[in-house]
């Protein structure tokens, strides 16, 4: 007499997309680790460091990378200051007494924001005039980071929705 | 003439622009054009005589979960649904911009079968419309008021530093001043609005013509044989725009003379906490109604058992609900703010008109309204007649078909 196989011992396959999200998990995650250990960690190993400057290499390569990451910071730090500023000079109608709950200390933490975003820049520009490497290092980083950070968030919502209605609703 | 309107929101239910566009392109058509549209989510209802071209988003900005669509799951990867997405992340609203783009790719390949005369944007104003003004054609644009004033309206209501900046980020204000001072023509809605597009964007006066908006008189009329509800009074709108200025309103009703009900005719409201805790601390729990989302044959009939129609604006372009119960002869307090005293006419003739920001004069408006009820009828009948006098869409179809003729012929 042949026996049925029981039910829960088939495993169905998994289905293409979620191993495309898994994927893009594992290649985003690497790829930052991979950065991080190249940037951080291997970097004595790759160029000759005198207190962490880039002297040693030719102009054009220097160039070549500190121009763009340049740019892409200074247009992130000048988005900050630009909020700062806003929030710090707009000039609005004060709030109806009524629906005033707690003191509002925006303006003063605008102020900071402003400040902080200018001394960022300005060190920023001088680590590049330096051809220091963490100014070249820590923007690549975050803004890497960004991106990679974002592809993994939707890896995980690939592998996280649901690709084929719940049983409750098959039957509904 | 060939007529190309874009809009990165269609559907008439989603707010003006989505009105603007049903009811001109039927206008057109009717003048004997040829109109397509490109539209985003929600689409408009199908218009005769009007070809519609369809452009999805993913709305990564106000669709926090399950965004991930099972039968296109690598979607979020490609490059400008992963630009909306982390723009959307970042507190960004990148609808707008990610549209201009689309609709750019979109254009390229109509174009392969169709030739414009004119391309006219419905606020939207996104970089990536200077790219389909390479393709030669006339471009205008209808700004129906800068975003500049929500921002600034937001801001007068406490909040702290964090949501200041998700609102300095949400208004893309530089795209839309950059894209403005390109194009052909700049259409506005009245002339409050030009002054202020001058002034928010740098838009040369020259470059501006005003077009006023139309009213469907056909819908909106005073309902016959229904009954007015004693001491009540409608507030139509957003209550969450913070330029509606709801919260002068709440306080004026605290001031009345009459104790009035509120009605509340706001599709989404209450969907957050904003607004119940106001009514809260103002005490007025049993004093307002919600409806929730309605029909606009129900709108109209609680246009008739109403008293009242109250507009306590901060700021409005043209200001739609107020010309609404206007046409349905019901009376209308309301303020100065924004173009409204251009829709609405003289105090004490076709509305009772007060400054923003004024409960007492709010409040004072209501009472005189509902102690003074024949007044009040006459004062319905004549803001009704100036309505159908004045605004048409008949009128502003005919109005913007001389545009796309100065445009076109400047463009030769």
């Amino acid at each position: 007499m042949n026996t049925v196989p029981k039910l829960a011992s088939v495993r169905p396959p998994i289905p293409r997309a979620k191993i495309y999200g898994i994927l893009a998990i594992l290649v985003s995650a690497a790829l930052a680790a991979l950065f991080c250990y190249a940037v951080y960690f291997l970097k004595l190993d790759i160029y000759n460091f005198e207190d962490g400057s880039l002297q040693a290499m030719h102009s054009a390569t220097y160039y070549a990378l500190a121009v763009p990451i340049g740019l892409v910071t200074l247009f992130v730090i000048g988005t900050g200051f630009w909020i700062g500023w806003t929030i710090l000079t707009i000039k609005v109608v004060p709030p109806m007494p009524e629906i005033v709950d707690k003191k509002d200390h925006s303006k003063f933490k605008a102020f900071l924001l402003c400040l902080f975003t200018m001394a960022l820049a300005g060190l920023l520009l001088y680590g590049l005039y330096l051809r220091n490497f963490w100014a070249l290092a820590i923007p690549a980083t975050a803004i890497s980071l960004v991106v990679l950070g974002a592809v993994f968030w939707v890896g995980i919502a690939i592998i996280t929705t649901r690709s084929t209605l719940p049983e409750h609703k098959k039957e509904s | 003439m060939k007529i190309c309107l874009l809009s990165y929101r269609g559907n008439p239910y989603c707010g003006g622009q989505g009105i603007y566009l049903m009811y001109l392109a039927r206008e057109l058509v009717k003048l004997g054009h040829e109109v397509h549209t490109v539209v985003g989510p929600p689409y408009p209802f199908e218009m005769e005589g009007v070809t519609s071209h369809y452009i999805s988003n993913h709305n990564y900005f106000n669709v926090k979960k399950n965004y991930i669509k099972p039968h296109k799951p690598f979607a979020t990867l490609q490059p400008l649904n992963l630009y909306e997405f982390i723009a959307s992340k970042l507190g960004i609203f990148p609808e707008i911009e990610t549209f201009s783009f689309r609709a750019f790719l979109k254009m390229k390949e109509i174009l392969k079968t169709h030739r414009f005369d004119v391309i006219h944007d419905n606020q939207c104003l996104g970089y990536g419309f200077l790219m389909i003004k390479l393709f030669g054609i006339p471009f205008v644009s209808t700004i129906h008021h800068p975003l500049s004033i929500d921002r600034s309206t937001w801001f007068e209501y406490p909040s702290d530093f964090n949501l200041k900046i998700k609102r300095v980020l949400y208004y893309p204000l530089i795209m839309q001043a950059f894209v403005a001072n390109r194009l052909d023509r700049i259409i506005t809605v009245s002339h409050d609005s030009a002054v202020e597009i001058h002034r928010a964007f740098g838009v040369p006066g020259k470059k501006i013509s005003v077009v006023y908006n139309g009213m469907d008189s056909s819908i909106f009329y005073p309902k016959k044989n229904m009954k007015k509800k004693k001491n009540s009074i409608i507030f139509v709108g957003n209550v969450e725009d913070r330029k509606k200025g709801v919260i002068y309103l709440f306080k004026a009703m605290t001031m009345l003379k009459n104790k009035a009900t509120l009605t509340i005719v706001d599709g989404g409201a209450p969907n957050r906490n904003f607004i119940p805790r106001l009514i809260d601390k103002f005490g007025l729990n049993d004093r307002i109604i919600f409806t929730g989302k309605i029909t606009v044959e129900r709108l109209i009939e609680l246009y008739s058992q109403h008293e009242v129609a109250v507009f306590p604006s901060l700021y409005e372009g043209f200001g739609f609900p107020a010309a609404e119960a206007m046409a349905c002869e019901l009376p209308v307090v309301t303020t100065t703010g924004g173009a409204l005293p251009e829709v609405v006419g003289n105090h004490m003739d076709t509305a009772y008109v007060v400054e923003p920001r004024d409960p007492e004069g709010l409040a004072g408006g209501i009472d005189y309204m509902l102690d003074n009820p024949a007044f009040a009828r006459r004062m319905g009948q004549k803001a009704r007649k100036r309505i159908l006098s004045l605004f048409t869409w008949e009128n502003a179809a005919l109005e913007l078909e001389k545009i796309y003729r100065e445009v076109i012929i400047a463009h030769r």
